[in-house]
């Protein structure tokens, strides 16, 4: 059987195909301002048995494919236990948020924790940063690693940070000592969240932002803790979504799926 | 079965928001000379208001709608429940604030403390002292003086008189509700949240002898259903006890979405769902002012320390609802219940071995989809 998982996030759509376990085609495309052309895109000439859909767009795929949804946070777990089974703690960040997951023993999602609603210390902070500073986001990771000394950024809001560095330049600031501070602010609010909820053991880095190197390593340096980025690290979440396609039981059955149920009785309440 | 099944109140204002049904209520009372006191908080002493013949009316405090107009006094990052109090009393739209004769408030917090400063000059205000050490002694003593000096402000501004009934009366009340709670309990459920939320928003202000046939007419449905076979929601849900702050209008977007993803709401631990009616006032006393004190500090809020009964009390609401989850509602900016939410957390993951989800919002819808991926992950995990 192929099944196809897809994960459409707030900056990025990513397909991923499965069968037999092996992973036989990924695709990523940027989600845009109208996500379902982004999604249609991605699936063209794509071929499958099943599919389920993850990520924020998740509900509008529903809506148009009829297709089971699983969290973003299952998805993750899923697939970050797949390509590294012996993985118990996961940090995934992306576009617009960044999630903590403790495994349990067996491999079960055991607790989570989300950033704050807004977008401070996630990929797309990033992207704003290294736009206010002239880097493209290749060459902003590069940037800070060179840099002996940072620049402390105090702020984690974007639109206050953004402001912090345009002082700090206009001050005369170096601007790779500016990006390393920006690394290591993104850096210290997401190890508070994994001190909190997984204290211990090795992380699992997934998400856009594990490509940057800048950030694996303070991560790795702040933590005192192993840290493994996968190959591919944003298609955690799609992998976890085919994995969960393969393994799931036919829709009808799951107790879980849908609220149609309650609109019916609500009605009929009234 | 779902085509046919009769709600637990069924009059001309079923299916619409509760209170309508209550204003409609109070409008008559008021039509016939009777006094209303506006009041905000479960710490408001009901019986003594009933018992001198005056009609309690819980004010608006739950609607996006006038967080803007209060924005031009209070900071935004405030508690969404007091920002929209206030607009509603400088918009003038709240139409119980209206009715109101006089106010009664609290000082649980320091937000609503400051702003009952502001509203104070509109109407007459009582504010009264509320202790937050309830095990101390004095505690008790001081929260007696309190309700007693309630008393003479009611009686010097309505000039009302008192009856010792009420006490009994409210007992029966409180009573009457714990036996309409218990089909919550019910596994696989036969009830929602919404119809019993409803059913404690109109008892709330009301005389037992005014709940008796809501009560009676509530548990006769119950019974038919549960006797038909009749399930709420889907096979197998997710049984969900939400605790926290207080959450009515705009805030019950997070009862919805848990609907949404599935689940089925067995328990409201806050004082917008069963806490008003959990604990029982000691009847005979010969006190029954000191008797209300004792009752009322027994409310486990979050404004008080240490508050060891929301534990105590969650542990029975768990043994009873046998919830699969549990999620705390804090509002942003209630320092106290956001706080106290890392206590609850361990309590029901250590000792429950729960799964437990803590959602801080406000009245926007600004963060529906993210507490909706929240929400999905922890009923994933049931």
């Amino acid at each position: 059987m192929r099944t196809a998982g897809l994960d459409i996030g707030s900056r990025t759509v990513k397909l991923v195909v499965i069968e037999q376990g092996e992973t036989v085609l990924t695709r990523k495309g940027l989600t845009s301002h109208d996500p379902l052309e982004a999604a249609r895109a991605l699936m063209e000439e794509v071929h499958y048995d099943t599919i389920v859909a993850t990520g924020y767009g998740r509900h509008l795929l529903k809506g148009h494919l009829d297709c089971p949804v699983i969290s973003e946070i299952k998805a993750f777990a899923l697939g970050a236990k797949a390509i590294h089974p012996s993985c118990r703690v996961i940090l995934d960040i992306g576009g617009q948020d960044t999630k903590v997951i403790s495994l349990s023993e067996g491999g079960e999602m055991s607790k989570f924790e989300m950033n704050d609603k807004c977008a401070a210390g996630t990929g797309r902070f990033l992207e704003i940063m290294a736009h206010a500073l002239g880097y493209t986001l290749e060459e902003f990771p590069k940037a800070a690693l060179s840099a002996g000394r940072f620049e402390k950024i105090n702020s984690m809001c974007t639109v206050f940070a953004e402001s912090e560095v345009i002082s700090l330049t206009a001050k005369g600031a170096a601007r790779s000592e500016v990006a390393l501070g920006i690394h290591r602010a993104i850096v210290s609010r997401s190890t508070a969240l994994l001190r909190r909820i997984a204290p211990s053991g090795e992380v699992f880095f997934a998400g856009g932002v594990a490509l940057n190197s800048c950030v694996e390593a303070l991560l790795a340096e702040e933590l005192a803790r192993p840290v493994v980025v996968p190959p591919d690290p944003q298609s955690v979440g799609a992998l976890g979504a085919a994995i969960h396609a393969a393994s799931a039981r036919p829709r009808r059955e799951s107790a879980k799926e849908g609220s149609g149920g309650y609109d019916n009785s609500e009605r009929s309440v009234e | 079965m779902k085509g046919t099944v009769e709600p637990l109140i069924n009059d001309e204002y079923t299916g619409g928001p509760p209170t309508k049904r209550v204003l409609a209520r109070l409008q008559k009372k008021r039509a016939n000379g009777k006094k209303v006191a506006g009041v905000y908080c479960g710490y408001a002493p009901a019986e003594l208001i009933l018992a001198m013949d005056i009609a309690p009316a819980t004010l608006c405090a739950f609607s996006d709608g006038t967080i803007e107009a209060a924005e031009t006094v209070l900071p935004a990052n405030l508690c969404p429940l007091i920002k929209s109090s206030y607009g509603f009393i400088i918009t003038d739209t709240c139409p119980f604030y209206g009715l109101s004769d006089v106010i009664i408030g609290e000082t649980t917090c320091d937000g609503k403390k400051k702003m009952f400063e502001l509203i104070a000059d509109v109407k007459p205000t009582y504010i009264m002292d509320l202790p937050q050490v309830p095990d101390e002694n004095e505690a008790v003593v001081n929260w007696t003086l309190m309700i007693g000096k309630l008393r003479r402000f009611l009686e010097e501004t309505l000039g009302a008189g008192t009856t010792e009934d009420a006490i009994v009366d409210s007992n029966r009340k409180s009573a009457m509700m714990r036996k309409v709670f218990e089909y919550a309990a019910v596994k696989p459920s036969i009830v929602g949240w919404r119809e019993i939320y409803d059913l404690a928003f109109l008892a709330q202000g009301s005389r037992g002898e005014e709940m008796e046939p809501f009560c009676d007419k509530a548990i006769e449905v119950l019974d038919a259903r549960r006797e038909a076979g009749y399930v709420y929601g889907s096979a197998g849900a997710p049984r969900v006890l939400v605790t926290g702050c207080p959450v009515s209008g705009d805030a019950e977007k997070v009862f919805r979405i848990i609907e949404e993803a599935g689940g089925v709401i067995v328990a409201l631990d806050a004082c917008s769902g069963f806490k008003p009616f959990m604990t029982d006032i000691e009847e005979g006393t010969g006190n029954p002012v000191r008797a209300l004190s004792e009752r009322y500090l027994k409310i486990p809020c979050s404004c008080m320390t240490p508050n060891a009964r929301r534990l105590t009390e969650m542990t029975r609401l768990i043994e009873k609802f046998r919830p699969d989850a549990v999620i705390d509602v804090v509002l942003q900016a209630c320092h106290s219940f956001n706080i106290e939410s890392h206590k609850v957390g361990k309590h029901v993951e250590k000792s429950h071995g729960l799964p437990f989800l803590k959602i801080v919002t406000d009245f926007s819808l600004g963060d529906v989809e993210q507490i909706r991926t929240r929400v999905e992950a922890l009923l994933e995990s049931c």
